[in-house]
């Protein structure tokens, strides 16, 4: 039989399970007063180069902050970055899982997994997850990719996902995470009835509006970070375009952030 | 037959001439260090020979496809779990040469009942963690040879040795285009006396004069022809390059522009 290049299948026969049994899980935490560390606010948004992808800093067990510099949004190859939303420890796994997966079937099968592979990939992912979803360790992602093949205008592309591994695409934007219901509303109201729709924002409108939307998340989810100004930490902010994808580096940010989002009384 | 000595060294000698007639015309291999990572090149008929392997690990050969597609996959598969369940940086070139391909090929080779393995590989590493850049010849018999700035490929070790000593690698660092010049002249050099060698065994051992050294329009000549017949496959592992994985082909523009300067310049 020709080899697939499915690098679950490999890690399988080699003895090793990405979702172990979930069972008991529940009724452990409880035991054992053990909180999960969840939350997040992560957000795509479709601009005029391609797409944006960001997501806050911060990672929280119960009504603890565990971590202020978790990277929630993650490259899995030259063209696509997922942001996760939900339980890093799986989170974090189901990302490398897929980024490893990827650079598998390239060079086994000595050809890119298609766009289509790559999402049936991830739905695999979060749907053997599932049981560990019901224990409370879900993981909602969203997937950026840019797609060469669809030219300048359509290349940029966003999918998030349900429990279950149902794939949804959407047009301009996506947003998951326990902050994400302060924010939908408001990248709708801009989508409809802001000045530029977000598919026509440049880069740095969209930069100004994702640090404005984190922020006002920050404001309403206590498991969502905002700016530390005291320890400049920003989101994490990723463009995916025709040239890749480049992180937007903190000097950049502190720029808009200060010219564009912070309001200065007079 | 293996209870008599003298039938089993006799048996191993055979197979030893039958797999080295069977490499004998394969296409040279030049890999090199240059300014900014690690180049490999051939010019091939069609079938590809330059592979990756993992992150900063590349692999080139000759001989039976399917016996380099076996041994190919083998690495890929064993890398790809190593870098997965540990980390990519315990994926080096020394243990996949030492601890899987060479016994792997060994046991093969020496296994006089079933058909050898015809093929001879090249691997290269990009500065590992553990070591400089490294460069393993894995010989059809399972022996290796490791260099440190080059590495050669040929159909046989009188081949080789006249490549490597074409191949006076610089000890300062050269541009891409520089190795890229340096690497076709080699192989030119390779392809001429692969050749030779083949018409040499047909008119059994005729004088065959002063023909170790070759014009450099006469390396241009055997470039061009071998061209009409084939392509210049180049393969990089590029330090610069942002993505975790350093390694990439070189598109056919990109040579052919390689080509051109080279011309001009003669």
């Amino acid at each position: 039989m020709m080899p697939s290049g499915d690098f679950l299948d490999l890690l399988k026969k080699n003895g090793y399970e990405l979702h172990s049994d979930s069972s008991g899980l529940e009724r452990v935490s409880k035991e054992a007063h053990l909180e999960l560390t969840e939350g997040t606010t992560v957000v795509a948004v479709r601009y005029k180069d391609g797409v944006m992808i960001a997501g806050d800093r911060r990672a929280t067990a119960g009504n603890t902050v565990m971590y202020d510099r978790a990277d929630k949004v993650l490259e899995l190859d030259e063209y696509s970055v997922i942001a996760v939303a939900g339980s890093p420890a799986i989170a974090y796994e189901i990302a490398r899982t897929l980024e490893h997966s990827f650079q598998y079937f390239r060079r086994s099968q000595l050809q890119e997994l298609s766009l289509e592979g790559k999402l049936r990939m991830l739905s695999r992912l979060i749907r053997e997850n599932f049981p560990m979803a019901m224990q409370g360790a879900g993981v909602i992602p969203i997937l950026a990719i840019y797609d060469p093949q669809s030219g300048d205008d359509g290349g940029g592309k966003i999918f998030f996902y349900d429990a279950l591994g149902a794939q949804f695409e959407v047009s301009d934007f996506a947003t998951s995470g326990s902050g994400s219901v302060w924010i939908k509303g408001v990248l709708y109201h801009l989508n409809r009835w802001g000045k530029i729709p977000l598919a026509n924002m440049n880069e740095n409108q969209a930069i100004t509006n994702i640090m404005k939307l984190l922020e006002t998340a920050s404001e309403y989810d206590s498991a969502t970070g905002g700016y530390n100004s005291r320890s400049s930490i920003f989101p994490t902010i990723k463009k995916i375009t025709s040239n890749g994808i480049a992180d937007l580096q903190a000097e950049k940010l502190r720029q808009i952030y200060e010219k564009s989002v912070e309001v200065k009384l007079a | 037959m293996l209870d008599e000595p003298y039938r089993y060294l006799e048996a191993v000698s055979n197979r030893r001439d039958y797999v080295e007639d069977q490499l004998r015309q394969g296409s040279p291999v030049v890999s090199l260090q240059y300014d900014d990572g690690i180049l490999l090149l051939t010019v091939g008929r069609g079938q590809r020979k330059i592979y990756e392997i993992h992150n900063h690990i590349a692999l080139a050969a000759i001989g039976h496809a399917a016996d380099i597609e076996r041994l190919r996959l083998l690495a890929t598969d064993a890398a790809s779990v190593q870098g997965f369940q540990s980390s990519v940086d315990d994926v080096t070139l020394h243990r996949l040469t030492n601890f899987l391909l060479a016994p792997t090929v060994k046991r093969e080779f020496e296994a006089v009942f079933s058909s050898p393995i015809i093929a001879k590989m090249l691997l290269v590493e990009l500065n590992g963690v553990h070591c400089e850049s490294q460069f393993i010849s894995l010989n059809y018999d399972g022996t290796t040879q490791v260099d440190q700035k080059a590495g050669v490929l040929a159909g046989n070790e009188e081949i080789e040795s006249v490549m490597r000593t074409h191949l006076s690698v610089p000890s300062q660092n050269i541009s891409l285009q520089a190795a890229f010049e340096l690497a076709l002249e080699t192989w030119a050099v390779g392809r001429h006396h692969s050749l030779q060698d083949n018409d040499n065994s047909n008119r059994n051992d005729e004088d065959n004069g002063d023909e170790d050294v070759i014009e450099k329009q006469q390396l241009l000549k055997i470039v061009q022809e071998a061209r009409e017949q084939g392509e210049i496959e180049i393969g990089i592992l590029d330090v610069p390059r942002r993505s975790k994985s350093k390694f990439r082909l070189l598109s056919t523009t990109e040579t052919d522009a390689m080509v051109e300067y080279a011309r001009e310049e003669l």
